[in-house]
């Protein structure tokens, strides 16, 4: 069985192995050169080929069938195992695309309670802001923050020249009837000489001066308010305070000036007039 | 008739006893398989063609299935495990088909 050499070869290249196709020379070897070398020995010693019971080949065949199916189990066995493999990872296909559907339906539940809190949030940032302009408020009609703002000013002096004779002094009724008809008048803000009139504040005399917030007062006494700049003077002049003042003018030597101006500060209430110790709030904020 | 026999023998000894292999020695038994087949398939042609030997079918036997687990063991260890493989058993493949060939000629005398 000597494999035929390609077409087109020399017969010279027949015996030179490197130029066969590599495919033809493993044809051509397919049998143990053994078997013939060994063949050809005992042609030559004479001896015929061996005819004995081949006790061999036979445990080398029972070998080939151990071989055989061994590897067939393996393989056999093997199959299962990767189909179980393939059951699990479904199964985990399954479980992840559940916890999928699980986790996108909270993700919805969420995003609708965050809508739920904005809304919260929002009406409790417009409740705030409602809040925050009625503190402002209420700061500044309490007096706890300096103002500004157009009004009057009005310079009230003792007559001049005689602080002795009684008439001619200004009393502490005297500016309490003044801020009343301040008041009365239209005015948001008042203060004398740089002293803000509180709810607390109180115009009294204490020795020989006047006190508005414990602080002592020297004449010429300032007493600006904001109010209207149009309406403030005249309807103050109408007022019974202004009528006493305009009495006080007349009859007493009283100084009482009284302007119009565009532009006035205020200071604020001083702290400790501010604080209430014994009223409380009644009922819920407005 | 005994060669036979003793290929009956293996078959029903390895169905019986079911041996477990190792997991590091899965991967060279199909490529013993088709290494012992095409000693195999050699002695067979050898035994038609009357230059049969016990010995050297034994020893090219083993030296084959030997020498095929080596080549798959040290293609796995440089990483061109599945290439050697195939070479292998293109290789056996051919050397079998050509030994069948033979056997049929004998057989048949084709």
């Amino acid at each position: 069985m000597i494999a035929r050499p390609p077409f087109g070869r020399r017969p010279a290249d027949r015996h030179t192995p490197s130029s066969w196709d590599l495919l033809e020379q493993v044809s051509a070897t397919s049998l143990d050169e053994d078997y013939g070398k060994v063949a050809a020995r005992r042609g030559d010693r004479g001896v015929g080929p061996r005819r004995r019971p081949q006790v061999f080949a036979a445990v080398a065949l029972v070998a080939l069938g151990l071989l055989i199916t061994i590897t067939a189990l393996q393989t056999r066995s093997a199959g299962p195992v990767d189909a179980q493999e393939r059951s699990t990872l479904v199964r985990q296909i399954h479980d992840r695309e559940a916890d999928i559907s699980r986790i996108a339906s909270r993700s919805d539940q969420l995003e609708s309670e965050v809508e739920g809190l904005q809304g919260t949030a929002e009406q409790i940032g417009s409740r705030g802001e409602e809040l925050l302009d009625s503190l402002d408020d209420a700061r500044l009609m309490s007096g706890a923050v300096a103002v500004e703002g157009p009004g009057v000013r009005i310079v009230a002096d003792n007559e001049s020249g005689g602080s002795t004779s009684s008439g001619g002094t200004i009393l502490d009724l005297d500016l309490q009837v003044l801020v009343n008809g301040l008041w009365q008048a239209g005015a948001e803000a008042v203060s004398i000489n740089g002293n803000r009139l509180g709810s607390l504040s109180a115009i009294r005399t204490a020795g020989r001066a006047i006190t508005v917030n414990y602080n002592s007062l020297t004449p010429p006494y300032v007493v600006t308010a904001i109010g209207d700049p149009d309406t403030l003077e005249a309807t103050f002049a109408d007022t019974p305070g202004g009528q006493a003042w305009f009495d006080l003018e007349t009859n007493y030597g009283i100084q009482f000036e009284m302007d119009t101006v565009d532009e006035l500060t205020l200071p604020a209430v001083p702290e400790e007039r501010l604080e209430a110790q014994y009223a409380k709030r009644q009922g819920e904020l407005p | 008739m005994i060669a036979i026999l003793g290929l009956v023998i293996g078959l029903a000894a390895g169905l019986v006893i079911e041996p477990e292999v190792p997991d590091s020695m899965e991967p060279y038994l199909p490529i013993a398989v088709v290494a012992a087949l095409d000693a195999t398939f050699g002695a067979l042609r050898a035994y038609l063609d009357d230059i049969f030997d016990d010995k050297v079918f034994v020893v090219s036997f083993l030296s084959n299935v030997i020498i095929a687990a080596l080549i798959v063991y040290l293609g796995d260890k440089l990483g061109v495990g599945s290439q050697l493989s195939t070479g292998v058993v293109v290789v056996l493949g051919i050397r079998i088909f050509s030994n069948v060939a033979a056997i049929r000629r004998h057989i048949f005398h084709a």
